[in-house]
């Protein structure tokens, strides 16, 4: 067995606040990030969203980014989340050898791109048009610390983060890097927005997963990183463990472009590849973070799933998406440090507004805080369109 | 760990689906140019192919080439490199958003605009559950797939992979790009590129397919030894990747038979290039590829797939050569290099096998 992938850091911004201390409250209190809209200009103000609770302005005064730099959303809070991973995990001041920057993203530059799209043609704003595709952005995240040797950008939709976790420890096994800081980003756009309300997938009100009366998803928006490198750099580095990254899986459901199979296939190989990847048997996991959207589709795949793999056994399940929103190419990270903040605190986080069990489901998702569990293994869960199906498990760290 | 690539196709602004622009280079004089296009109606039944846009009927195309050409019976990854992504599709639905407002959109546009749509409908016409991942990270998107499968390969996670390279230029974009300057002012002659002294190239596309697999089969193309991404590096730490992936590989920079760049006649880009060639490459011959497929995210697939034909062939035609000289036989090894505005670099070194 390959030398363990262990945690070192974690950076987060999502609509429950900036930070990992801020999210873990708002998870405690069961408060959620989602409500009215106040940043994104659109004709559907009326949809519950989770925005960031801070404006563009507020996010570059909040990192001193340069008044000439020009910069959109989705970066901006990549480099918040960014900032706190480095610092936890002291890449800075305890510079590894060789660092990459494992960056998952869709919209890009789009949030900008969607308000001055005729005036590019006009020769006006095209200051803009060199930020649209999605690496510019994961570019500017890590200039803003710098120091990395090798950097991509991963865009596979709403598993972008995910993906971006097992690049990134795949590029550490190898020995090509010594520490990987992986993860996603996603501003809010007029653009998915509309796409998603244009499929009839967001609810009006605030989303229920896995709640028979579900209706859809709220989007959200957010950025998390985490800091992965082998046990011996952490050692080397004398920084403190918070986990490790015990297994992972990355499947395609090859059932339609945006819809999930009715049987789960896709999410069905992505646990269980990743339960053997981690050497783990069904019962090992302790708490499922799921995908858990909160629209028909996806609970009804991923319950049939689940079922596949723990039969009636089901362990703790929730949606933290019904805090946060769904952060689509972000989620994969924001869920893999909700994941790890939950193993830290043996902590399990609720799936908010559900009243209802799903007919023919063999669970119901956790309601109230559960704190007197031990928490040993945690796997996270996260699907894009095209069935671009992941799973991370995320394991206490126990020196061999 | 061995690495074999065992089948490669190409559809581009050179003749589709073959080796033709080997003998017989298409130059251009126009500075825009979209890829020749196969007939696809005789790989793709028009029921399913109305539904696509270009880029993903290219992709399509070359990717059931490779898999039928290297007689491949499980895929057990599809990586895709897109800078882009599906950008035609991503303008209609937002052509349609400003244009019209957001109360009467349609979904098809939106559903097939996110970057993945490439692998993950591959996947579902190849029926592939396995890895699927798409990357996009501006001129090093294909590098980071094939680094991405190179590496999964060598962790024995996977044995084969579907990897690809895939940007389409629509009118659209390539008006933004003139708009900061990507491309050159007025007519051009694709052949005679390396002389300019001018910002800006030409535009091309990029549909570029191969099968990679880590067992040598007779109709293998070429080996791939190495694959390195490197950002921002400073000349020293070059230096050092290309002589750790010499030494590594047992060979000096003698060994190297050829470099080939991405020179594409847009004087800042190809500044870069000559650096490298006076520090590191010294005496080794260049050889150039974005004059015969025009400039585009994915363009050194292009640039790896014209290298794989050369060790293929054991040839490399007078064409290719940026300092004029007779066509070069005996290809033993051939390093790749590109790099993306000073700040993405990627090596890739592929040896005959």
């Amino acid at each position: 067995m390959s030398e363990s992938i262990v945690v070192t850091g974690m950076g987060i911004v999502t609509a429950l606040g900036n930070g990992k201390a801020d999210t873990m409250n708002a998870l405690q209190k069961k408060q959620t990030g989602i409500g009215k809209m106040r940043y994104l200009q659109t004709s559907h103000a009326d949809l519950p969203v989770g925005e960031v609770k801070m404006s563009n302005e507020e996010m570059r005064d909040f990192l001193k980014i340069p008044a000439d730099q020009i910069t959109t959303r989705t970066p901006l809070m990549g480099m918040i989340a960014l900032q706190e991973a480095a610092q936890q995990a002291e890449i800075i001041t305890k510079r590894p050898k060789k660092m990459a920057f494992i960056n998952g993203t869709t919209v890009g530059g789009m949030e900008q791109s969607e308000l001055f799209y005729q005036d590019f043609f006009q020769g006006v704003h095209t200051e803009y048009i060199a930020m649209h595709d999605c690496g510019a952005g994961t570019e500017a995240i890590a200039d803003t610390i710098g120091g990395f040797d090798l950097m991509t950008t991963i865009s596979t939709a709403c598993s972008s983060a995910a993906n971006a976790v097992i690049l990134g420890a795949n590029l550490i096994k190898t020995g090509r890097v010594d520490v990987a800081v992986v993860g996603g980003t996603e501003g809010l756009s007029k653009f998915h927005l509309n796409g998603f309300n244009t499929l009839m997938i967001l609810d009006k009100k605030q989303c229920k997963p896995f709640d028979k009366d579900r209706v859809g998803l709220n989007l959200g928006e957010g950025a998390a990183y985490i800091v992965l490198e082998k046990e011996q750099s952490a050692l080397e580095r004398n920084v403190p463990i918070i986990c490790q990254l015990s297994g992972y899986a990355n499947t395609c459901d090859a059932y339609h472009q945006t819809a999930s199979s009715p049987d789960g296939e896709g999410a069905f190989l992505a646990m269980r590849d990743a339960l053997k990847d981690a050497h783990l048997q069904p019962n090992d996991i302790d708490y499922i973070n799921a995908h858990g959207t909160g629209t028909d589709n996806n609970d009804v795949s991923e319950s049939a799933a689940i079922e596949r793999i723990f039969g009636e056994n089901a362990p703790f399940i929730s949606s933290t998406k019904s805090f946060t929103g769904h952060t689509t190419s972000a989620a994969g990270g924001v869920e893999a440090v909700i994941s790890i903040l939950a193993l830290q605190n043996n902590f399990i986080p609720v799936s908010l507004n559900f009243k209802n069990k799903m007919e023919n489901s063999t669970f119901t998702p956790v309601t109230e805080n559960i704190t007197d569990k031990i928490l040993h293994h945690i796997l996270t869960n996260s699907f894009g369109f095209g069935g671009n199906d992941s799973s991370l498990i995320f394991s206490k760290f126990e020196q061999r | 760990m061995n690495l074999y690539i065992q089948a490669a196709s190409q559809i581009s602004i050179q003749e589709p689906l073959c080796e033709d622009w080997f003998e017989h280079p298409i130059f251009y004089e126009e500075r825009y140019q979209r890829a020749i296009d196969p007939d696809f109606k005789m790989y793709i039944p028009p029921m399913v192919a109305r539904r696509m846009g270009k880029l993903l009927k290219r992709a399509l195309v070359t990717s059931s080439n490779v898999v039928e050409n290297s007689a491949t019976q499980k895929i057990d990854a599809i990586i895709t490199g897109s800078g882009l992504g599906c950008i035609e599709n991503t303008e209609k639905f937002l052509q349609a958003m400003v244009q019209e407002g957001e109360d009467f959109l349609q979904p098809t546009f939106f559903m097939q605009s996110t970057h993945n749509t490439i692998s993950s409908q591959i996947a579902l016409h190849l029926k592939c559950h396995g890895y699927n991942s798409t990357y996009s990270h501006r001129g090093t998107s294909f590098e980071s797939g094939l680094l991405d499968a190179f590496q999964q390969i060598s962790l024995q996670r996977i044995d084969n992979a579907l990897v690809g390279g895939h940007d389409e230029m629509t009118p659209d974009y390539f008006t933004l790009l003139d708009q900061i300057g990507y491309w050159k002012k007025g007519a051009i002659n694709s052949e005679t590129l390396r002389n300019s002294d001018s910002d800006g190239s030409f535009s091309g596309e990029t549909s570029v397919s191969f099968m990679i697999e880590n067992r040598k089969k007779e109709f293998s193309l070429c080996e791939i030894k190495a694959v390195d991404l490197l950002y921002k590096p400073s000349i020293e730490r070059m230096q050092t990747a290309v002589d750790d992936l010499l030494k590594n590989h047992h060979l000096t920079l003698q060994d190297i038979d050829s470099v080939f760049v991405g020179i594409s006649g847009d004087v800042q880009n190809d500044t870069i290039y000559r650096t490298m060639k006076n520090k590191i490459f010294q005496n080794r011959p260049l050889c150039w590829y974005k004059h015969l497929f025009g400039e585009s995210f994915s363009a050194s697939g292009l640039g790896m797939y014209a290298a794989a034909i050369c060790l293929q062939k054991n040839c490399i035609p007078e064409h290719l050569f940026y300092h004029p000289q007779k066509p070069m036989n005996g290809i033993n090894n051939i390093l790749v290099y590109n790099h993306f505005q000073n700040k993405d670099h990627s090596l890739i070194l592929l040896s005959s096998c």
